[in-house]
């Protein structure tokens, strides 16, 4: 079976500060990681392999330093580590996105035919969750998004089943392969890379996938391919800290007066009243 | 314009504007432009010749540079739109059913559907689909749809990606909406990706706001980015329908009229060929309480680190049943077991922004803050009066929770009856 | 896992890596073991360098972007009372050009990342966020390579390289070195203060890349053993302080509480004016000096650096120990590889070299300096504070004779140090470090 994974380098967000003075990241000194996401699907695709046989293709796009969680993937046991990386791959939108790495996939399919292809459920920078629909539509492949397990690939068959977290409950769907996968955090924890592989990957080239190399059309990535652009950013209003009341001092007073401060507002003191109804 | 060393005036970043897409770096054709630790672009003016290219490229005005030439926001060579924008018109919302019925965001979204629909003009159409909804057809039009466009098919029945996908892209290649929104459910977030790739159009997912351009008409989508501490306002200029999906309880909920009029047009429909996925089983949600999923809740009472106690649990119940709300919880109580992973607030758990937030024992570390920002009242207890929360709630009670929770709990029931 | 490799560093600090460089250079199949994300990730010392060691390994440092902070083209020492203090300073312009890079300052975090890649570069293996936990033994109790904490994380080498800091857990494991007592050890606290680059060459008086080092005796350390230290960086001074551990633990005083004190000293309070805290850190010292090195070499193992407590107090030396221990462990592989011999006699070389060179020779020449420290404490409260009187009660001009004056001084010696200790701390002083 052929896994591809793809991982997606992002900024540590959880590193990032709040500036107390205007409740906004201070991106400084943030460190690029693999999207938390993209780790689990990856793990995930690592055990697969495992259990099923075969081998795992990470893949990612992005600019030259995203080569590092490609580095990581192989530390973790991928068998190849593709970047696709080049200029006009810049300020792409989802759509440019999926359009470019679905270029890359048939690459790596015309070698290795795909059967499954696992992202993360989303990335913690852009929060979009679209990549993964898009891919699998302009694929043809069966769309399976917030799975929390693969239960079975049957080879037979040619079938995947697996549990999916949705509103109201977990569904449990067989579809045919080849299958892209979207990942819940729960779906698996991620490994520590074991020490041969990561030996293997500090040998290991990642290789380097432009424009040409993937036959992409020009007017289809970047920004130029995009069919959505910013207009600008902002900070959102500031959340100003309210007051505070010691209730070891004063306890009464203290729930007093904090209720008088929560409560001060009628319309939310009433909306509260009638719980949520009005 | 200032002046490099050579003498040469040099084209400069303002870097409050800079979105990091690093064109500018690709398009400087001596390398001066790099990315910064910040990720933002930074001129190196020793480097600079001056061209102004970067400054041709910027699409978001983020460069500073001084040319007698015409100035531009987006690049020169576009690709010719799809087809005439003119041929679009209309306001369309998809109207997702569950168990039967309507969901509520897509009445959400119908109500400003009609908000938007007026300033540009037009109607305010509803996109239908499944097996045996005539009802909620004609909900839809109570709510205020003009005309509801239905695909009423046995294999509608349930939803599937690439059913869904196509009958949803085949309505609106027919009606050609110039914007169509969609509820950001699990559902929507998935099936809209899947539609805007099919009409190969622009989507924005989850926005916060939804407003119409003065001049050009086109639609401003507002969305939190960086888990929501920074705003992006995304436009789609080129190609229709600008989609745009919105979580529940982002819009008001408009009045429901039962004797509106309004039109429902019937379509047909194939299925695609190939085989389809089977549900093999459906496991309903059996957590505590309501079953309410936290995303969706009014009013959280979120447990911390602090307050990681089984005993503590049936008295925060008691706190969010008299708020009219749902007990959740931020990461270390998940790892301790003590609750499932469905109840977690934060960044990577969920991102809710219910009306009253109550944090006990929440210390505020920066992943739960960033995913708790949109509430609209944040109260937090907590013993620690250093906690990062006070930082952010609107109002702090400093103490031991098991002692401040019953007394908040009596004075509560006293003001709110 | 089953490829197996010459030799295995555990630390990839100054020690290990210069070990690296040396044997990678000689197509040794090497790797190094980093407990860390990233090599300086857990390193800290005060800052200095030394060029002269540092080119043993790497001649070309320079022209190799090695992260140099400063220059160092001044020294000074300072004798601290509560209130006051006595400098000596001296600044030669050799270190100018000369022998530019005699010493140096840097930040561990950028000097040992910087430093581990040229051993990545010369074909080294550097492999990090992996801790070592034990070693690996044969039947004959000779180290063959070494457990770490990953899956599937034993790997085996013909020797290994103990280079893992003062605090070694390994080096316990051996049997040799046992866990060094408190008298042994001196806690030492840093923080690093940003302040503009040309305000530091302002206050210090020196040109942009060059510097100052300041070592501190006395009051800074609040009549305990130990040593205070003002070092210049580019943007920013390290300011350390420490104290012998069991004289910490005796006087109940918290590290921190010594830094602030030293912060707010008439010397250096104006050196560090409107400077921005950025960094706080501590760490340990090693103090015991010749007396307390363990046995260095056994079959199948060698240990370089703090490691092996080779650290010479006096002198602020320990990173050119480290780097040259490192050095002289590598020659001494390639001599028990060469030979196939990594028993304890095979690996011999490493304690002869260390013996023949400054190495041992200094420590022994300071052996005694570590115990002397230890039972005179006058040196750093009574004798600090009756020389401040002292100068203060010849430089005060307030109209009293100068005899009397000199009575006062004399009084206050007999009363407070005694004249006949004050001669014999001078004796054991010199005694010590002859």
């Amino acid at each position: 079976m052929h896994f591809v994974c793809c991982i997606k380098q992002v900024p540590d967000t959880a590193e990032v500060k709040i500036d107390p003075a205007s409740n906004t990241l201070i991106r400084s000194g943030v460190e690029s990681i693999a999207n938390p996401f993209d780790r689990v699907a990856l793990e995930e695709a690592l055990r697969l392999k495992e259990r099923y046989g075969g081998r795992v293709t990470a893949l990612a796009m992005g600019p030259p330093q995203a080569e590092e969680v490609l580095r990581e993937a192989l530390s973790l046991g991928a068998d190849e580590a593709i970047l696709l990386s080049d200029r006009p791959f810049a300020g792409a939108d989802t759509l440019a996105t999926s359009y470019t790495l679905v270029k890359g996939i048939e690459k790596i399919n015309r070698e290795h035919p795909v059967d499954l292809i696992f992202s993360g459920k989303q990335a913690i920078d852009g929060d979009t969750a679209q990549t993964g629909p898009g891919m699998a539509t302009r694929l043809g492949f069966t769309l399976l998004t917030y799975v929390v397990e693969v239960q079975e690939i049957d080879e037979k068959t040619r079938q995947i089943q697996v549990k999916r977290r949705v509103e109201g409950g977990l569904e449990i769907v067989r579809g045919p392969l080849p299958a892209l996968v979207t990942a819940e955090l729960d779906l698996a924890k991620p490994r520590r890379a074991p020490l041969p592989s990561l030996i293997q990957s500090l040998r290991a080239g990642v290789k380097l996938w432009n424009a040409e190399a993937i036959e992409a059309e020009p007017s289809k990535l970047g920004l130029k391919g995009s069919a959505t652009w910013v207009r600008r950013i902002f900070s959102p209003p500031v959340r100003q800290g309210g007051p505070r009341f010691s209730f070891q001092e004063n306890p009464e007073g203290a729930v007093e007066q904090s209720l008088d401060v929560l409560l001060s507002d009628p319309s939310f003191a009433q909306k509260l009243s009638s719980r949520w109804k009005a | 314009m200032p002046r490099n060393k050579k003498g040469i005036e040099v084209a400069e970043v303002i870097s409050d504007r800079c979105i990091g897409c690093q064109i500018c770096i690709g398009e400087c054709p001596v390398g001066a432009i790099h990315l910064s630790r910040e990720g933002v672009s930074v001129i190196d003016p020793d480097v600079c010749v001056g061209c102004g290219k970067c400054f041709e490229v910027c699409p978001v005005g983020a460069i500073r540079y001084e040319r007698k030439r015409k100035q531009k926001t987006a690049p020169e060579t576009l690709p010719p739109p799809q087809r005439s924008l003119r041929d679009y018109r209309g306001v369309a919302v998809f109207i997702e059913v569950v168990d039967g019925q309507g969901a509520q965001v897509s009445w959400e979204l119908v109500g400003k559907g009609r908000e938007l629909a007026e300033k540009l003009k037009t109607r305010v159409i509803g996109f239908l689909l499944g097996h045996g909804v005539e009802a909620v057809a004609r909900e839809a039009i109570a709510y205020g749809c003009e005309e509801v466009h239905l695909i009423d098919h046995p294999g509608l029945d349930h939803y599937f990606p690439r059913t869904y996908g196509q009958a949803l892209a085949e309505l609106s290649q027919k009606v050609k909406p110039e914007i169509f929104l969609l509820g950001a459910t699990a559902l929507g977030r998935e099936l809209s990706g899947v539609v805007a790739t099919l009409l190969q159009t622009g989507l924005t997912a989850d926005c916060t706001a939804l407003e119409i351009d003065e001049e050009k008409g086109f639609l401003l989508m507002t969305r939190p980015t960086f888990g929501g501490n920074i705003m992006a306002t995304i436009y789609c200029q080129n190609y229709r329908p600008q989609m745009s999906t919105v979580r529940p309880r982002v819009m008001r909920l408009p009045e429901k009229d039962p004797a509106r009029n309004g039109e429902i047009k019937r379509h047909s429909w194939s299925p695609p060929s190939g085989p389809l996925p089977q549900i093999i089983d459906w496991i309903k949600d059996v957590s505590r309480g309501d079953g309410m999923d936290i995303g969706q809740a009014p009013a959280l009472v979120v447990a911390g680190k602090g307050a990681c106690d089984s005993a503590s649990m049936p008295l925060l119940q008691e706190l969010a049943d008299l708020i009219g709300g749902t007990v959740a919880c931020s990461r270390p109580v998940v790892e301790a077991g003590l609750m499932p992973y469905e109840r977690q607030v934060g960044q990577t758990g969920k991102t809710v922004a219910p009306k009253l937030y109550i944090g006990i024992g929440v210390s505020g570390a920066v992943q739960h803050l960033v995913g708790i920002q949109g509430s609209e009242k944040i109260v937090a207890i907590n013993s620690d009066p250093e906690a990062p929360i006070f930082q952010l709630a609107n109002v702090g009670l400093v103490g031991d929770y098991q002692k401040v929770v019953p007394a908040l709990i009596t004075a509560l029931k006293k003001r709110i009856v | 896992m089953t490829e197996s490799f010459d030799v295995a560093i555990v630390g990839a600090g100054p020690a290990g890596i210069s070990a690296a460089c040396l044997l990678a250079k000689k197509g040794v199949k090497t790797v190094v073991f980093e407990r860390g994300e990233y090599p300086g990730a857990k390193n800290i010392s005060g800052g200095v360098l030394y060029g002269h060691d540092l080119a043993q390994n790497l001649p070309d440092f320079v022209s190799r972007n090695c992260p140099i902070e400063r220059n160092i083209v001044e020294s000074r020492l300072w004798y601290l009372a509560k209130e006051g203090g006595f400098s000596l300073s001296y600044r030669d312009r050799i270190f100018f050009q000369e022998k530019k890079y005699n010493a140096f300052t840097v930040g561990r975090a950028k000097f040992d990342r910087w430093y581990a890649e040229q051993a990545g570069k010369l074909g080294a293996l550097v492999v990090c966020g992996t801790v070592v936990v034990g070693l690996l033994r044969d039947g004959r109790n000779q180290v063959v390579g070494v457990q770490t904490d990953r899956p599937d994380g034993d790997l085996r080498a013909k020797v290994v390289l103990l280079a893992d800091g003062i605090n070694s857990p390994l080096a316990a494991q051996t049997g040799f070195r046992p866990e060094p007592k408190p008298s042994q050890v001196a806690l030492a606290v840093k923080e690093v203060i940003e302040l503009p680059e040309e305000q530091i060459q302002e206050r210090f008086n020196v040109d942009p890349g060059n510097g100052v080092t300041i070592e501190i005796l006395g009051a800074a350390t609040q009549g305990m053993n130990g040593v205070a230290v003002i070092y210049t960086n580019r943007k920013s001074l390290s300011l350390c302080v420490g104290a012998n551990l069991s004289d910490l633990t005796r006087r109940k005083i918290k590290p921190y509480e010594m830094m602030e004190d030293f912060k707010e000293h008439p010397a250096v309070a104006p050196l560090i004016q409107g400077g921005k805290p950025t960094e706080y850190m501590a760490h340990w010292l090693a103090e015991g000096g010749y007396d307390s090195i363990p046995r260095l070499c056994g079959g199948g193992f060698l240990i370089a650096g703090d490691s092996g407590m080779l650290f010479n107090a006096l002198h602020r030396e320990g990173s050119n120990l480290a780097m040259t221990s490192g050095r002289f462990a590598a020659e001494a592989i390639l001599e028990a590889l060469e030979k196939g011999d990594f028993s304890r006699k095979g690996l011999q070389g490493y304690l002869s070299r260390l013996q023949e060179s400054y190495v041992c020779q200094d420590l022994k020449k300071y052996r005694r300096f570590g115990s002397f420290m230890e039972n005179n404490p006058e040196v750093f409260a009574s004798l600090p504070e009756w020389a401040g009187q002292a100068a203060r009660e010849m430089l005060t001009v307030d109209g009293i004779p100068k005899k009397k004056k000199q009575r006062v001084i004399w009084d206050r010696l007999r009363r407070q140090i005694s004249l006949g200790r004050l001669l014999r701390i001078f004796w054991n002083g010199w005694r010590s470090v002859r």
